[in-house]
This record gives structure tokens, C-alpha cells and sequence, in this order.
């Protein structure tokens, strides 16, 4: 998928681990996997406030758009 | 009526069609014997009549539109097979409450070409039967079209709702 998500960066840049960011946002460590690895189809707004609200950052800090990729599978 | 579990119309059906997949598998072997056997029959039937204590009586001829109409009903046999034993598999996936997934959509389609094979196969045989003069009817209807289309219809609903499914999985 041309987004990528950067949650492990985030998370290493806050000193917090994926259980800590699991219990206070209320999602299940095996969904926060399935984000942090980049495996997830789609991400709910409630998902991303509860994770921009704890980690105190930007939607944007954690998402990214690989304009490349995009265009690679494009081609493809 | 519950979906799944003990007394759901799922496992009536399923019961159901495990009786007559049995029936069908007994058929099966029958007509592929017979479709082995029949073309020497003739030669079979004066093999044993030659034998010592063994008189048959009559003339035993097997001509082409027997053949027609055993390897008509051999077809038939086995597209019912088919199609019972992909419908069972769907079952078994709803019994275990993940029926939206790729392999029931491509389940259906394969019911669909299936029932396709079984409508060419009574067109075929019938139009054989018409030159050969075979017991065969032609007999196919509209409505079987219908059910063929719908099954297809059916295959592409299942797609779309296992690829949603993996999409709903894959939400976070």
C-alpha cells in the first residue's frame, strides 16, 4: 500500500512501548501489530485521535504517502 | 430458525446433502463401471456363455444409444457430485462462522460452471439421441438459465463480501 505507517518511529521517539500505547488507547496490542507493521486496510478516525491524543502528535507524523510506490503499482 | 448449530435449517441441509452425496457416490461408481464394461458387453456376455454351467439367455447387444444414454447419466452423476460436495464445503465453513471468504466465492463459481456443464451435457446428449436414436430428452428450461446465472450472481456477492470481511479484519 503507498501508506505507510511510522508508529514504531513515533513510539521509539516517546520512550513508550506498543502495550503501554495498547492500554491507553484501548486497542488491542494484535490490532496495533497489524498497524505498525503496515498490514492494515483502513484505520478509524477514533483509532487515529485516541493514538495522536496519547502520543501527542499529528495524524501526518504517523502516516505517510509513498508517492513512488503508488506509482510503481500503478504501472504494474 | 437459528443460522448454525444443532436444529439450524445449515444442518439439515447438511445432513441432508451427506445422504445424498452417499446415493450419488454409489451412482457414480455404478455408471463408471458401467461405462467401462458396456462397450464389451457383447463380448463379456460370450466369454461367459462358453463357461461350463453357465447358460445366458437371450441375446445380450449393446448398441450406441445405450452407450449414449449410460454416458449421459454418467455426466449428470457427476455434476451432482460436484455441486453437493462444493456446497457441502460452503456449509462446513458456516459451521465454523467464516462462510465470507475467497474460496466460497470461487466454490460458487465452480458450482455455476458445473450446473453449465450439466445443461450442455442434456443439450448435447439430446441432440445425439435425435441422430443416434437414444432415450434422451432435451429438456432444458429457462429457469434452469435463471439458476445458473444466479448461482454466478451468487459467486461475485461472496467475493465482494470476503474481500469487505478481510477489509473489516484488517481495520484498526
Amino acid at each position: 500500500m503507498a501508506i505507510s505507517v511510522k508508529l514504531d518511529r513515533v513510539l521509539l521517539e516517546r520512550g513508550m512501548s506498543l502495550t503501554e500505547l495498547s492500554e491507553r488507547v484501548g486497542v488491542t496490542i494484535a490490532n496495533l501489530s497489524i498497524l505498525k507493521t503496515g498490514k492494515a486496510k483502513a484505520i478509524r478516525f477514533s483509532t487515529l485521535e485516541a493514538i495522536c491524543k496519547e502520543l501527542n502528535c499529528q495524524p501526518g507524523d504517523i502516516l505517510f504517502f509513498d508517492d513512488e510506490e503508488s506509482a510503481a503499482k500503478a504501472a504494474e | 430458525m437459528r443460522a448454525i448449530g444443532k436444529g439450524s435449517l445449515a444442518s439439515i441441509l447438511a445432513v441432508g446433502l451427506h445422504f445424498t452425496r452417499i446415493i450419488l457416490w454409489i451412482g457414480f461408481v455404478g455408471l463408471s463401471i458401467a461405462m467401462a464394461i458396456v462397450p464389451f458387453a457383447t463380448l463379456i456376455a460370450a466369454a461367459i456363455d462358453g463357461v461350463a454351467n453357465v447358460n445366458l439367455e437371450g441375446d445380450i447387444s449393446v448398441t450406441g444409444e445405450d452407450y449414449i444414454g449410460i454416458a449421459h447419466h454418467f455426466v449428470n452423476f457427476g455434476v451432482m457430485l460436484f455441486v453437493v460436495t462444493r456446497l457441502l464445503e460452503i456449509l462446513k465453513t458456516l459451521r465454523f462462522g467464516s462462510p465470507f471468504v475467497k474460496e466460497n466465492a470461487d466454490r460458487f463459481r465452480g458450482v455455476g460452471y458445473a450446473l453449465l456443464i450439466g445443461e450442455g451435457d442434456k443439450i448435447t446428449f439430446g441432440f445425439m439421441s435425435l441422430i443416434f436414436d437414444a432415450d434422451v430428452e432435451i429438456n432444458t428450461t429457462i429457469i434452469s438459465w435463471l439458476a445458473i446465472i444466479a448461482v454466478f450472481v451468487l459467486g461475485e456477492v461472496f467475493r465482494e463480501g470476503a474481500r469487505m470481511k478481510e477489509e473489516q479484519d484488517l481495520t484498526v
